[in-house]
């Protein structure tokens, strides 16, 4: 009976959180005792401290290869090492490895190993650990789906305890990528188990900065700093990570002082912040260009997404910087290819089509589509110019395609919009290719490497050309870029793809968000503006001074 | 009346079977398994891949030998273990070889949620009695027409509006209370007294949120219960023949007004486990109607159809409790089933 009341009490959330948003603006709160200390005052670096953030998902486990989520991913980045990482300009770099050597044939790579690393529990890390690692994820016991990467390898080897050499049957250039994402772990502890099942996954010893302190399921984990991090000491502490699975709970927490980090959302970023300079003496606002970018994507086998001056036209017919400002109230960037603005794989000299209404109803009618009945609908032989747009339930998307809606009725292009729930999105449409026009994103990857999204052969279902896009061009260049290593000649080859890709318009890219992380002003040491990997890269030389600490305050 | 018990207990498994048939299917009919979550949507994973994970789990099987797979397991009460997360058993914990113990999703999530809706229950019965009987003695006068318009207003006011403003007020604006989640940074650390207190602090406002949303239900059920019963003739004869006005109300009205309050109790036993998800998500409690989301959410079949079949399973033993208290309370009802 209760509960029955219960849920029926809290329908309609949505409705309210605008009352909530007027709320927080118009409420003029009483200034917490913290006001008192100045958070803006330079201190110099020291160690110690919590960290308390807050993410909306709990983790399954912290084995990244068997986990896909980004809880999971959050908090196992700050427990294990790859042999690769990136930088701050998302160059790759070593961290278990100090350098890395690609054979004149480009089949083979070795790495060398950082000499006298440990694990958190003060057992050496060596080669075997890698090699051990590689053979988890290769087996076809292991339930992760992550495994077709390294499978590529023929042989891999360790030569001595500092050395790992990887051999591919052909040159296979995101290998070093692979090699930047797969977590090692540690053979002595996990060598004879169930990778699957075992208990390691809930309390893992790595050999990162922080290493796990205590996991209260649905509640929270907290880290604690690891005495052998391989890549020297992190300043602050202890992180704890809080699962509150909804933003307007997160906020309030972060209000009172409760939490240190979270992302925040453009609402809150653009409207409420600037309207209370109360919250502005205690936390600081980033803007980190995110991971990923939001497309509309034609089904190129439907009639009469084939014809490329269909696609054009309804590029030139949405306006881009209106989703910008419409969407993400400007908190976000338009992109004219699938790579990150900013780094050595995003072709500089390309840019989005322009708004154009004109050009798209000129491109249109060469393509034979007029408004013959008067119906104000475009069509061709009788056929009026109509699709629907699916996409997921994702506040993002859903007003995305509203917005283009309603452009392109502008232009007489009839659409309508479907809103489905994850999984019947993609068991409905995408995998039977039974649409017509969706809303989705793609990550943005740090390898340039985009085969299994844009070469012809990966249009099976289940796999992620489901837009059927075939260029034999794109393909013979995708088909280079992974046998190319050095990253100069790789760079122009993806430079030209995302030129083709540009031109041919399967996709209308129509914006890439800001992350927006809200950082309490004790956090010392951000890096501001955030370069392209993020606030976070240096996270480890974040430090909290003890004057602002969470206890202190208290106290006085 | 042992007879009577026995039939309706045997019959509850045929009827449990019916029932995990039935859910099973739905489940199935929704599209999509473990392994087309948003997270695996992810040219690293490959089709090969996710079609081993699909065998593995025999996803890759017909719906009826899944289910086969599942009724073999939970003849002998083995819920198994989740899909979703690293094979966490569903139900109860287990100890591997090393002794390393891992707790049962439904372990954990139960006692949280257990609590909050006992708690929650007793406050509102606790509350609804004296209000729906004052209600119903004062019927069409001031007091009542107050009673009925709080009620209502705290029926009607959305749950999860009055929770965030109540957050902001106590948490945010004044310090009294925590905002979120179920025990303080520092638990580990307290006196027993302390965690009592530190849970008791953080778990008012989620029982305040669900009482007050539950209170009309039942102070109205009362209160015209009671004014049917006021209305029979035996309460006229009670007074004609001069027993005390108290005597009536509580000796004779009440206990007769209180029957069909059994049979929302009885009702309420499968409510008691099943938690609310936005409620849950709002105050960051891991109960159960967060859990039960999720796993519908990453289709983890195997936590679905155990906190189904644990649902099933009570809502059946809360109609027989009912039934039986009922033919307890009311030798009426014992009559008819003897006939």
């Amino acid at each position: 009976m209760p509960a029955a009341t219960f849920s029926r009490c809290f329908s309609g959330r949505y409705i309210t959180a605008g009352i909530f948003t007027l709320l927080l603006l118009a409420s003029c709160s009483k200034a917490p005792a913290t006001n008192a200390v100045n958070f803006d005052s330079p201190y110099p670096p020291e160690s110690g401290g919590t960290l308390i953030d807050a993410m909306t998902g709990e983790p399954s486990g912290l084995i990244a290869m068997l986990a896909g989520e980004s809880a999971a991913s959050a908090i196992a980045a700050n427990i294990f090492n790859s042999l690769l990482k990136y930088d701050k300009n998302l160059e790759l770099q070593g961290e278990l490895a100090q350098s890395w050597d690609v054979s004149a044939d480009q089949q083979t790579i070795t790495f060398h190993l950082k000499p006298g690393m440990k694990w958190a529990d003060d057992t050496p890390l060596t080669s075997a650990d890698v090699l051990f690692t590689w053979r988890l994820v290769t087996d076809d016991k292991t339930r992760t789906p992550y495994s077709a990467d390294y499978k590529l390898v023929v042989r891999a080897e360790t030569p001595d305890a500092l050395t790992f050499r990887v051999s591919y049957r052909q040159p296979y250039a995101p290998a070093l990528d692979t090699w930047a994402s797969l977590h090692i772990l540690p053979q002595h502890l996990l060598q004879g188990q169930d990778i699957n099942t075992t208990a390691f996954a809930r309390r893992p010893v790595g050999s990162h900065y922080y290493k796990l302190q205590d996991w209260r399921n649905g509640e929270r984990i907290s880290l604690v700093r690891n005495p052998y991090a391989t890549q020297g000491p992190a300043r602050i502490n202890r992180l704890v990570s809080r699962f509150i699975p909804d933003n307007a709970a997160q906020f309030l927490e972060l209000l009172a002082d409760n939490i240190d980090v979270m992302n925040l959302d453009p609402i809150k970023y653009a409207r409420i912040f600037p309207a209370r300079p109360d919250l502005n003496k205690k936390i600081a606002l980033y803007k980190e260009l995110g991971n990923n970018y939001t497309y509309l994507g034609f089904n190129l086998k439907h009639k009469p997404f084939d014809d490329i001056r269909v696609r054009q036209a309804i590029n030139y017919a949405i306006d881009k910087q209106e989703l910008i400002d419409g969407v993400l109230l400007g908190l976000g960037v338009p992109v004219a290819s699938p790579y990150k603005p900013g780094t050595r794989w995003s072709n500089p000299n390309l840019h989005p089509y322009p708004y154009d209404p004109q050009k798209a109803l000129a491109l249109l009618k060469q393509a034979g589509f007029e408004d013959h009945d008067g119906d104000g609908i475009l069509d061709r032989d009788g056929k009026p110019l109509a699709f629907e747009m699916v996409t997921n339930q994702n506040k993002q998307r859903e007003m995305s395609a509203v917005l283009i809606q309603r452009r392109l009725k502008e232009i007489g292009i009839d659409s309508k919009i479907r809103i489905l729930e994850w999984a019947s999105f993609v068991g409905r449409y995408i995998k039977t290719g039974d649409f017509d026009v969706v809303v989705l994103g793609w990550s943005l990857s740090l390898d340039p490497d985009q085969y299994g999204i844009w070469h012809s052969s990966q249009q099976a279902p289940g796999q992620f050309n489901f837009i059927g896009y075939s260029n034999p061009h794109v393909d013979k260049l995708l088909e280079q870029g992974r046998l190319e290593l050095n990253p100069e000649k790789r760079m122009k080859i993806y430079h030209e793809f995302a030129q083709i890709l540009l031109k041919d318009s399967p996709v209308v890219y129509l914006y890439a968000g800001y992350g927006l992380p809200a950082i309490h002003k004790r956090v010392k040491g951000i890096d501001n503006p955030a370069p392209p990997a993020g606030i976070g890269h240096n996270s480890y030389e974040w430090y909290i001074p003890q004057p602002l600490r969470r206890n202190e305050i208290s106290v006085q | 009346m042992i007879k009577y018990l026995l039939k309706r207990i045997f019959w509850m498994v045929p009827l449990l079977v019916g029932i995990s048939l039935v859910s099973f299917l739905i489940m199935h009919l929704a599209p999509g398994d473990i392994t087309t979550t948003e997270a695996s949507f992810n040219p690293k994973a490959s089709e090969e891949s996710r079609q081993k994970l699909r065998e593995i789990y025999n996803l890759d099987k017909p719906v009826i030998v899944q289910y086969g797979l599942w009724l073999k397991r939970m003849a002998t009460l083995d819920f198994g273990t989740s899909f979703a997360t690293h094979q966490r058993p569903v139900f109860w914990q287990t100890i591997d070889a090393q002794g390393n113990v891992s707790k049962g999703m439904i372990q954990d999530a139960l006692p949280i949620t257990l609590l909050i809706n006992v708690v929650s229950l007793a406050l509102i019965i606790a509350t609804a009695l004296p209000l729906g009987i004052v209600s119903a003695l004062t019927q069409n006068r001031v007091p009542d027409r107050a009673i009925t318009m709080f009620v209502f207003i705290g029926f009607a006011i959305p749950g999860f509006w009055l929770a965030l403003m109540l957050m902001y007020w106590t948490g945010v604006v004044h310090d009294w209370l925590p905002i979120s989640g179920l025990h303080s940074l520092g638990y580990e650390n307290m006196s027993w007294f302390a965690k009592i207190s530190d849970t008791l602090r953080h778990i008012f406002l989620p029982v305040f949120i669900s009482s007050l949303g539950g209170l009309a239900g039942i102070s109205l059920f009362v209160r015209n219960g009671m004014l049917d019963v006021l209305h029979q003739d035996y309460i006229t004869t009670a007074r004609a023949k001069g027993l005390p006005e108290n005597t009536v109300i509580y000796g004779h009205a009440l206990r007769n007004a209180l029957l069909p309050l059994i049979t929302i109790l009885g009702l309420s036993i499968p409510g008691l486990i099943g938690g609310s998800v936005i409620a849950e998500s709002i105050f960051a409690i891991p109960g159960m109607g967060k859990l039960f989301y999720d796993a519908v959410l990453m289709r983890d079949f195997p936590v679905i159809m155990g906190i189904l079949t644990i649902g099933s399973a009570l809502t059946l033993i809360g109609n027989l409790l009912a039934d039986v208290a009922y033919a307890w309370a009311d030798p009426r009802v014992r009559r008819g089933i003897a006939q």
